[in-house]
């Protein structure tokens, strides 16, 4: 929740290493609690997947600003498809390693895909490989994050009974994937700031945990359901007010209605 | 299952197919997403500022897909945990779908116009309070159309996968059809309607798009108004049939009672696509003979 900064300089932005251990080390610390701890506290696992799609989300500013335009959700996909294969492997041979066994699995696949991207297509973007590996391993964490907070644990077989047989592996794959491309889309253009897009990360994550925590009604009973909705409203609420407040500092103006401005104005 | 009840079925899923694919098109014109988007993002660099939704929430088939599987697994919940019936579940899910499509849309026409500061693009926030109504209102109907189209396969069809998995492939289906087939009618013709018809998009054009309406400034209900002539319909239409036609086949030959009927559901399937094949290629060619290529004006080869 750091990205949560007080605005900064418009042309401040948190260093790539921070987001990157916020994300990583905050990511597997929030899956750990969520799983050890009784299931009332599986939005733990929740936290832990906003920190992953916060990182995921400066990853995919980073290298789309390199010009990929549409494609910026094309490479949302492909962290989460990514995270899928990785996640569901590492929890199937990790045992309670699960989750660094899915980390690693993503990194390796990621640098495969970025050395491909870079190598075979040819798009000739420096920090590819790097982006495409941080991507990958934020997409796992997400999913896995989002998987503690409807099963409560990330044991390979109540995820495959409580999140993959039943279908909300679909929900997970496309509201993790959104949350990671959205605020970069969502924030596209050349006074695109760092802040700004991030906050929209934590804003649509916390959506994510919303919903999420609905699905574990399923299984972790009412209470902790609640609780997990009840995080992700207050998460939610803080963040998109944050978000409006940054909208409005960096916005040419905004009005309450008005005529289109005159050619005069443009000058 | 009754061959009868089953065509009764399909007959329901192909009519809210039909209603799921009209309102997906329209919900994505108020808001100008997927390829029409390009231009309105483009018009401010051009020194075109409007008032019109810049919806930029990824292409249609994820944010459809996102609609359509938030929507089921609220359903579903509602349905096994508080044993609510279907009905009430399904629309109380595409409600919450139709909210959180909401906030994408608003966080998205926020953050792209703030991100166009240098080119002086106000936030006009009276556009977004009239507009973001009427696009949560399109995409719960095209949720709840999805919905039910997911839910009639599962429990009646008997359709193996799960509900949200169901609605999460539909979605992305019903996204890509309306991408392909109703944006043509909002991109190439509504936003260049003062260039001369069939002329296509000149470069010098770029971001040129129609500012001005009938009547005052032209907005995302203007767009929709216009689509929902042809292009909202015909979304429908394309979308009804892809359901229709590729549940039809199992209907009348359910390879369930025996191999025969299920190769003869695969004849079926590839004759009906050959029969959409031809029957383009000839509407095709008989445009190019009607149309012909584009010509030059008079004029125009006068002055070259």
């Amino acid at each position: 929740m750091s990205a949560g900064g007080a605005g900064g300089g418009a042309k401040g932005g948190y260093p790539q290493q921070t987001i990157m251990a916020i994300g990583a080390v905050g990511g597997l610390a929030g899956i750990y609690l969520g799983h050890f701890m009784p299931p009332a506290f599986s939005f733990f696992g929740g936290l832990g997947a906003i920190c992953a799609i916060v990182w995921g989300a400066d990853a995919v500013r980073r290298v789309a600003s390199y010009g990929l335009g549409t494609g910026v959700p094309s490479i949302g996909m492909i962290a989460l498809g990514m995270g899928i294969v990785a996640a569901l492997f590492g929890l199937s041979v990790g045992g309670i390693a699960g989750p660094i066994v899915s980390f690693i699995a993503a990194a390796v696949i990621g640098a495969i895909i970025g050395v491909l991207a870079n190598k075979v297509i040819g798009m000739g973007i420096p920090i590819m490989e790097q982006a495409m590996v941080e991507i990958a391993g934020a997409g796992t964490l997400a999913i896995i994050g989002l998987s503690v907070v409807i099963a409560g644990e990330f044991t390979y077989g109540p995820v495959i009974e409580n999140v993959v047989a039943n279908g909300y592996i679909a929900l997970i794959f496309i509201i993790g994937g959104m949350g990671i491309l959205h605020p970069f889309n969502a924030n596209l253009g050349p006074d695109e700031k760092q802040d700004r897009t991030l906050m929209l990360a934590v804003e649509k994550a916390a959506i994510a945990v919303v919903i999420a925590g609905f699905a574990s009604s399923l299984h972790e009973g009412l209470m902790a359901a609640g609780l997990n909705i009840f995080i992700g409203l207050i998460i939610w609420a803080f963040a998109f007010m944050k978000y409006y407040g940054l909208v409005k500092r960096d916005a040419h103006a905004v009005v309450g209605t008005g005529l289109l401005p005159s050619a005069e104005e443009l000058q | 299952m009754e061959p009868l009840i089953g065509m009764g079925v399909l007959a329901l899923i192909g009519v809210a197919a039909t209603i799921a694919g009209a309102s997906e098109d329209l919900e994505s014109d108020v808001g100008s997403q997927s390829n029409p988007n390009s231009q309105v993002q483009l018009a401010p660099q051009m020194m075109f500022p409007h008032r019109i939704y810049n919806k930029a929430v990824s292409g249609e088939p994820p944010s459809n897909a996102l609609m359509c599987s938030v929507g089921a697994a609220v359903a579903t919940v509602l349905i096994s945990e508080f044993t609510l019936s279907p009905l009430f579940a399904l629309v109380i899910g595409s409600l919450v779908a139709a909210c959180v499509h909401g906030t994408f849309a608003v966080t998205s026409v926020l953050g792209r116009s703030a991100s166009q500061k240098r080119f002086k693009q106000p936030i006009y926030l009276d556009m977004i309070r009239s507009h973001t109504p009427v696009i949560m209102g399109y995409s719960f109907i095209t949720t709840f159309c999805i919905l039910i189209v997911s839910y009639m396969m599962t429990v009646v069809l008997g359709h193996p996968f799960p509900l949200t998995m169901l609605a999460f492939i539909w979605g992305i289906t019903v996204g890509a059809i309306g991408s392909s087939t109703g944006d043509v009618h909002y991109g190439a013709e509504r936003e260049f309607q003062q260039f001369e018809f069939g002329s296509g998009l000149n470069a010098s054009n770029s971001g040129n798009i129609v500012r001005y309406g009938e009547s005052g400034i032209r907005n995302g209900y203007d767009n929709s108004w216009f689509c929902a002539k042809f292009g909202g319909p015909v979304t429908g239409i394309a979308f009804g049939m892809t359901v229709f036609l590729g549940s039809w086949v199992t209907t009348i030959f359910d390879p369930a009672k025996g191999l025969t009927q299920g190769w003869f559901s695969v004849i079926a399937g590839v004759a009906i696509v050959l029969i959409l094949i031809i029957w383009n290629w000839k509407i095709e060619v008989e445009a190019r003979k009607a149309f012909g290529p584009y010509k030059e004006d008079k004029t125009e080869e006068a002055s070259a």
